[in-house]
């Protein structure tokens, strides 16, 4: 990141702000300019709306919209509330809240060190650097430039993934086997096409980049291992359909 | 009709009392609408303009909004559901109770408030893919994506500490499950579950513990972060969504460039 | 159409055309929205049930008194009992519950509640009909619900719950006593560990015998169907139906044979000569088992089926299929020989009277019961199968058997079962998920829960079912937690044991099998803990020697045990001395030369004031009262003083006796004695020698 005051590569007209009628003489910062990427002239004609009214209110609506839907819920179903707490009489199965689902379903397959802690605290920590990695930032197609070796590298990791959730886990994992093979499929559909493809739907695939397909598998994953847990998992977490109880 | 109110709306902006208050005072021009959300401690967290484009409900569906709006709910139910609890055993199970059977409402006001702390962490998630996917981190809104992330790991706090509150069975095993995972933690395992529940086992102290997290450090740390996660949003060039990627030319022939931001 | 549309659109624009135009729009929506619930809370269930109330009252000649009651608390109603942990809101739509005027209004939720003991401000609702106190709502408050898994009690065993607090038998709630007695009777608590709440335990009551000698007493062939099916040797038998396959009862049958061994002394062979010499009679059989009243402990079926006699000692009517003949004679002589611990006492019979009663017993038999069991010899895979079947149906639970220890907690613990979590229990398709429900399936028909189970099923009356389910359920957490203050204890079990001689000498005769003494007994005879204030020397010494009728209504009679002269001086002796009352002095009062006066005045109030022969007989000829004992003897019998005390107030001298408490007068009680003693029963007695 440089100040842009300091690069000769920017010129300040450029940059028409969203409010003008007050500038400071004083220095602020105006743009951060990573490496590969530069501040765009082309927004600068992007029409604009005053906060207030219209976004304000649009947001107000939006609010009092939810609120009603929210109050229809709480007016027609019942918050769940059990028997008092009692250390002596577990339920089974003891379920954690739903968000926290996906994470006890890994549990069912990973020591606690790996899916209660290790698993998360990665999750965390790949969310946060996201936006700090050029490759997130350049969204380039995946398999447009250097496609052999990415190829070649995406088949291991596909392959060496998939061999990791069949032998590691104390059973085949394929709850969470079956969306990365579904996702591989994609990108390897994606690796066949470019964006000169006649489908607009192969188009799309063409262009997205590692991170969107990253991101694509962490979101399937996140929702089947947290719908399995919520709903298909009974006593001693073996499997059972929601509408059979 | 519409003009009547208006009339007498205006005519109320032009008060004394009304322009003690709002610093913007009588009139609608731009000006005047800019400072209305400039001079405002409140709005000033926002631009005084947001790109058209933005508005449109594909673009982002609103869900920072909504997320928003339910912290709203979610505050607005809190305080007279405390009114009724307290966190002790096993009174804590018995003010429930009593919030279903005999406090005026207080079905609803629980209701309500259990419903719409799902919705958040639903719509919490909604929003942080959403914001990926229309690419929405990238620089120079790096930070503002890691405050939305610690945002959503508040969110969870909040929701798991609220869920022992209620002291019911549920409540009980849903966080003992939770925490014994805390145990898995190499090295102090055991002192991180002891911290949190301070004790061994979920009991009244890790009740007391949650409700004080629950009802009192979360809320203002969460509401901290977003201030300055409205805040940066103004500050890191406002709402912004890059165009739609170009379909028919070839990547390499779209200059890097063109998928920079705007800022102010 | 076309204009229809225009003007839908138009009005959509006016709506929502503005962002500000549509915030007004939403906001009133919004509003609504938010005023639904306060009027949901004004249109509640109990509300409504409180109007129909004030309606129901409203055209009742006392409308004004039971409007004042109901406005005198309006709003929910709430019984707390925090030392109970009750909240109960049950009368805010239960508002008739206290008017005793509401007798005839049958529409629930307004009913009278029927009288009890206890009142409703103390003891709220939930303590004795379960369900959900705090709840404001029907279907919150009587089912179960997630939030509380005990819904309402079933009204039929609503005695369950005085059983949490109450741990004696109260005379209001005779399931439950029964159902407390069938404990220990079936021997439940043998395999199931049942802790009361001060700590002890339920104690078994049955005395299943010892097995470790069984050869000595029945052949392989009567023990094989007995364990195939118990009560088709005997409907009365408490043992429980295994439902063993014919190899299991083969293979058990001939371990329990092997495993015996004998006792010196406890079999007694006739004579080959005397066996045939003389048949003895079947008739003086029958008549010397009549005198000695062994009916008042063991029942025989009759030729229409009925069981007659008492459910002390086994049913008897197929002994002969069961027994060895010199068993029984060895048994008859003396049972304390074969089995110590026994309730039979030890009759002295003569040789001759032995041969009779053996040959009485030995006749009655049932050629169908051994028909078709045929065994052979059995091999020792099938002895050590049989051991192991043994080991696992736990039969050591109940029975001694040398050689297999006694298993511990064989079967779960019902100690909290009537709290036990809807979660721990697997319910039968199609049953209702509440306790008393599983709790009485699984008495009914054990193995309807799963073949493989191994509690046995027993035959019990549908009666007996809800007795027990009613015992269990009273088996709650309320009634572990609840502070001892709170309770009402049962009389601790007493150990109480005679000494000397005498002592020797009443458990020789197991005194203890019929009657009580300091605590200590069956209550099937009188109390004997005051008997030495009540009765008069020469009358006991000769009642023991040779009882006579007391009570011509009951059956059960106190039997001729041929004592010695000696040992009846004996007992008469101790008794006399031991069992004194502390409250008075039992020659405080003569005999007899009460003035005649007074005699005539006693007879009097005997007749007229107090009607006493309604229940008791003086003069044969004319009373016609059976439910007390008879009083011709009584002046002989009884002292003065213990008529003049037990008239004053019966129930401080024996607790639970029937007679009522007439609150009578000095003079009153003072004449009656007079009249009583004058009852010597002398003239009687003669004619009738």
């Amino acid at each position: 990141m440089t100040d842009p005051t300091s690069n000769p590569t920017t010129d300040p007209k450029d940059f028409i702000a969203g409010m003008d009628s007050n500038a400071r003489k004083s220095p602020t910062r105006v743009v951060f300019v990573t490496r590969r990427t530069s501040a765009q002239v082309k927004v600068a004609d992007e029409d604009q709306v005053q906060t207030y009214p219209e976004v304000l209110f649009r947001a107000l609506v939006a609010i009092e919209v939810l609120t009603i839907a929210l109050v229809g819920v709480a007016l027609l179903f019942n918050a769940p509330l059990e028997g008092i707490a009692n250390p002596l009489v577990t339920p089974n199965p003891a379920k954690a809240p739903w968000y926290f689902l996906g994470l006890q379903e890994m549990l069912h397959y990973f020591p606690p060190v790996v899916a209660g802690v290790l698993a998360p605290g990665l999750v965390v920590m790949a969310l946060i650097v996201i936006p700090y990695f050029n490759i997130n930032i350049e969204a380039e197609g995946l398999f447009l430039k250097d496609r052999k070796r990415r190829l070649l590298i995406f088949y291991l990791v596909a392959a060496g993934l998939s061999l990791f959730l069949l032998v590691i886990p104390e059973q085949p994992m394929y709850v969470a086997l079956v969306p990365t093979l579904i996702v591989a499929g994609f990108m390897a559909l994606a690796a066949q096409n470019s964006p000169q493809s006649p489908s607009a739907f192969r188009r799309y695939l063409a262009a997205k980049p590692l991170s969107f397909w990253i991101m694509t598998w962490f979101l399937f994953e996140l929702t089947v291992l947290t719908a399995v847990g919520t709903f298909f998992r009974g006593p001693g977490w073996s499997w059972v359909l929601p509408w059979r109880s | 009709m519409a003009k009547t109110i208006t009339d007498y709306f205006e005519e109320l902006r032009g008060t004394r009392v009304w322009r003690s208050v709002f610093r913007s005072g009588t009139g609608s021009s731009t000006l005047h609408r800019a400072l209305a959300v400039q001079q405002n401690v409140f709005l000033h967290l926002f631009s005084t303009k947001v790109r058209t484009r933005m508005l449109s409900f594909s673009t982002t569906w609103y869900l920072g909004t909504l997320t928003f709006g339910t912290l709203l709910i979610l505050v607005g139910t809190g305080i007279p559901l405390m009114f009724y609890y307290h966190p002790s055993v096993p009174q804590a199970y018995a003010d429930t109770k009593d919030l279903q059977f005999v406090v005026s409402s207080g079905l609803f006001l629980r209701n309500l408030h259990r419903w719409s702390a799902h919705a958040m962490v639903f719509l919490v998630f909604a929003h942080m893919f959403k914001v990926f996917y229309r690419g929405a981190y990238r620089p120079p809104r790096e930070f503002n994506w890691v405050i939305g992330v610690i945002l959503l790991l508040i969110t969870l706090l909040l929701s798991y500490t609220g869920y022992l509150l209620p002291w019911d069975q549920l409540a009980f095993w849903a966080i003992t499950v939770g925490s014994n995972i805390a145990s898995a933690v190499p090295v102090m395992g055991n002192k991180v579950h002891f911290l949190m529940l301070g004790g061994n086992v979920v009991n009244a102290n890790a009740l007391l513990r949650f409700y004080v997290l629950h009802c009192m450090i979360l809320p203002l740390v969460a509401i901290l972060f977003v201030a300055i996660h409205f805040w940066r949003i103004r500050k890191d060039g406002g709402l912004y969504a890059h165009q739609s990627e170009p379909t028919t030319v070839a990547a390499e022939s779209v200059p890097a460039a063109a998928k920079g931001g705007q800022f102010q | 159409m076309q204009s229809l549309k225009n003007t839908f659109s138009s009005l959509w624009q006016t709506l929502f055309g503005h962002p500000v135009r549509a915030f007004g729009a939403v906001s009133l929506l919004f509003l609504i929205s938010l005023a639904i619930a306060p009027a949901k809370n004004y249109f509640s269930e109990w509300r409504h049930y409180q109007n129909r109330y004030l309606a129901l009252v409203r055209g009742r000649g006392d409308a004004v008194t039971l409007q004042r009651h109901f406005h005198e608390h309006d709003g929910i109603q709430q019984i707390w009992l925090p030392t109970l942990g009750v909240v109960d809101r049950c009368t805010t739509c239960h508002a008739g519950l206290k008017e005793a005027s509401l007798a005839d209004v049958g529409t629930q939720p307004f009913r009278q509640h029927p009288v009890i003991p206890h009142t409703l401000d103390q003891f709220g609702c939930v303590m004795c009909h379960r369900g959900q106190g705090p709840a404001t709502t029907v279907e919150e408050a009587h089912r179960s619900t997630a939030a509380w898994e005990q819904p309402i009690l079933p009204a039929r065993y609503v005695q369950s719950s005085c059983g949490q607090c109450h741990r004696a038998p109260l005379t209001g709630t005779p399931q439950l006593n029964l159902g407390r007695n069938l404990l220990g009777r079936y021997g439940c608590v043998h395999c199931h560990t049942i802790k009361l709440p001060d700590g002890s335990a339920i104690k078994p009551t049955d005395v299943p015998p010892s097995l470790s000698h069984v050869a000595d007493k029945s052949t392989r062939e009567w023990v094989y169907a007995w364990l195939k099916d118990p009560q088709a040797y005997a409907v009365t038998a408490t043992m429980p139906n295994f439902k063993l396959s014919d190899p299991d009862a083969r293979d058990i049958s001939a371990f329990l044979i092997a495993n015996s061994t004998p006792i010196a002394g406890d079999t007694a062979p006739v004579a080959p000569g005397a066996k045939n010499q003389k048949p003895p009679d079947p008739t003086a059989g029958a008549s010397l088992y009549g005198e000695s009243f062994c009916a008042s402990c063991h029942a025989v079926q009759n030729a229409a089926g009925n069981v007659v006699g008492g459910d002390v000692g086994p049913e008897l009517t197929r002994v002969g299929s069961k027994v060895k003949p010199e068993w029984l004679r060895a048994w008859l002589r003396n049972p304390r020989v074969y089995d110590s611990q026994t309730l039979m006492p030890h009759y002295r019979l003569t040789d001759p009277q032995v041969s009779l009663l053996t040959a009485f017993l030995g006749n009655k038999t049932d050629s169908d019961l051994l028909a078709n069991v045929h065994l052979d010899a059995a091999t020792p895979e099938q002895v050590a199968h049989g051991k192991l079947l043994v080991t696992e149906y736990g039969c050591a639970s109940c029975h001694e058997i040398s050689g297999i220890k006694k298993p511990d907690n064989f079967a779960p613990e019902l100690t909290r079962i009537g709290s036990k979590p809807l979660t721990q229990i697997i319910f039968l398709p199609g049953m209702t998920h509440a306790i008393p429900d599983y709790i009485a399936a699984k008495i009914r028909e054990p193995r309807s829960f799963g073949s493989a189970l191994k509690m046995p099923q027993f035959s019990l009356a549908p009666a007996q079912v809800d007795a027990l389910t009613t015992a269990l359920l009273s088996l709650t957490d309320r009634a572990h937690d609840l502070p001892l203050a709170l309770t009402v204890p049962s009389k601790p079990p007493s150990n109480y044991q005679p000494a000397g001689k005498a002592g020797q000498l009443m458990a020789d005769l197991t005194c203890f099998s019929c009657h009580a003494i300091n605590g200590r007994g069956s209550d099937m005879a009188p109390d004997l803990t005051w008997e030495g204030s009540s009765v008069q020397r020469p009358w006991l010494q000769a009642f023991l020697k040779n009882p006579g009728t007391l009570r011509p209504a009951l059956i059960r009679r106190m039997p001729r045990f041929n004592l010695s002269d000696d040992d009846a001086k004996e007992l008469t002796d101790y008794i006399m001395a031991v069992y004194q009352t502390p409250a008075f002095d039992r020659d405080s009062m003569p005999s007899s030369g009460y003035p005649p006066a007074q005699v005539e005045q006693g007879k009097q109030l005997f007749y007229s004031k107090y009607a006493c022969q309604s229940c008791h007989i003086v003069d044969t000829k004319v009373d016609k009262g059976y439910v007390g004992p008879t009083l011709t003897q009584v002046g002989s019998r009884l002292t003065a003083a213990w008529i003049y005390h037990w008239l004053k107030d019966p129930q401080a001298m024996r607790p639970g006796a029937i007679e009522p408490n007439r609150n009578m007068n000095d003079e009153d009680a003072r004449a009656l004695t007079a009249f009583l003693m004058t009852q010597k029963g002398s003239n009687k007695q003669e004619a009738k020698k």
